[in-house]
């Protein structure tokens, strides 16, 4: 029996179909509110995808600090001079 | 400030922003400093005598790194000898290696779990340098796409914007790129011999 003060359960969905809408989810690109609550219970419920989900934000974590680059020096004096120029 | 002298501090600051990210991407595209300096450099030239196609200013930063995207290309054709050989969107091609099923059933929870702790510290610099590698060995346009989103912060629709595919496609180029990458640095720790089940699993759930 449900009562009315109980919260309806997000749809089961399977591993495959979590782990599809992984980096959408992670990357902040799922805009659906009960595809993100579906998500979001499997993570809660499935220690391998959860696992994995942690995995991929410590991988999108090393990746922004390692891929990160700064303009050389001169680069940035070459850009102004071209810019003085315009 | 006339509309020139508007146009100009406009267009100065918006590259100032930028200009690390232009450099990072192009680094990545070129694979070398030099080349990327002269790769910014002269999308930078083209933005600026370009720069009334730019019809809506909060766009800028997508709008300059399809100008860098394109000058990349063009640079590539005219260097390839056999432009034939260049096959920028080579990578669509479905090697059946790389699905997302086999991925589940490859990589143990143990690897993941190995991965994901930040206890692991002490080889971060090491995994730092082994990630930007599986980044290099990337087809083009998984890098450039993996780049523009988890590196530059760029939007799924703004990074279709720039690589000129529907958002769909940058959708996909995510998945594959990124299961592409998880998979290289599984080959890493592997090939490190790096014993994964040293790891206290710890059950979160």
């Amino acid at each position: 029996m449900t009562s009315a003060t109980d919260k309806t359960e997000p749809a089961e969905i399977g591993c495959l179909e979590a782990i599809e809408a992984l980096y959408a989810y992670l990357d902040g690109e799922v805009n659906d509110p009960q595809a993100l609550a579906r998500i979001e219970h499997h993570l809660g419920h499935c220690r391998s995808c959860f696992s994995r989900t942690e995995m991929e934000r410590a991988l999108t974590a090393q990746l922004r600090k390692s891929a990160k680059s700064r303009a050389p020096a001169a680069l940035q004096a070459r850009l102004r001079s071209i810019m003085d120029k315009f | 400030m006339n509309r020139q002298d508007d146009l100009r501090a406009f267009f100065s600051h918006s590259v100032e922003e930028n200009m690390d990210a232009l450099y990072g991407v192009a680094l990545r595209l070129t694979r070398n400093s030099a080349d990327a300096e002269d790769l910014v450099a002269e999308s930078v030239g083209k933005a600026w005598f370009a720069l009334d196609t730019l019809v809506d200013r909060t766009r800028f930063r997508s709008w300059i790194f399809r100008i860098l995207r394109n000058c990349f290309i063009s640079a590539r054709r005219k260097k390839s000898v056999r432009p034939s050989e260049f096959h920028y969107d080579e990578l669509f091609r479905d090697d059946g290696d790389g699905d997302l099923a086999s991925l589940l059933v490859e990589q143990p929870e143990e690897f993941l779990t190995w991965w994901a702790n930040p206890e692991r510290t002490v080889f971060n610099d090491i995994l730092g340098e082994q990630i930007m590698s599986a980044i290099d060995d990337l087809p083009q346009s998984f890098r450039t796409t993996v780049l523009l989103i988890n590196v530059e912060g760029l939007t799924y629709d703004e990074a279709a914007d720039v690589l000129g595919v529907p958002a769909g496609t940058v959708r996909s180029r995510m998945k594959r790129g990124r299961t592409l990458l998880q998979k290289a640095l599984w080959q890493h720790a592997m090939d490190a011999g790096l014993n994964v089940t040293d790891n206290p699993d710890e059950c979160r759930t």
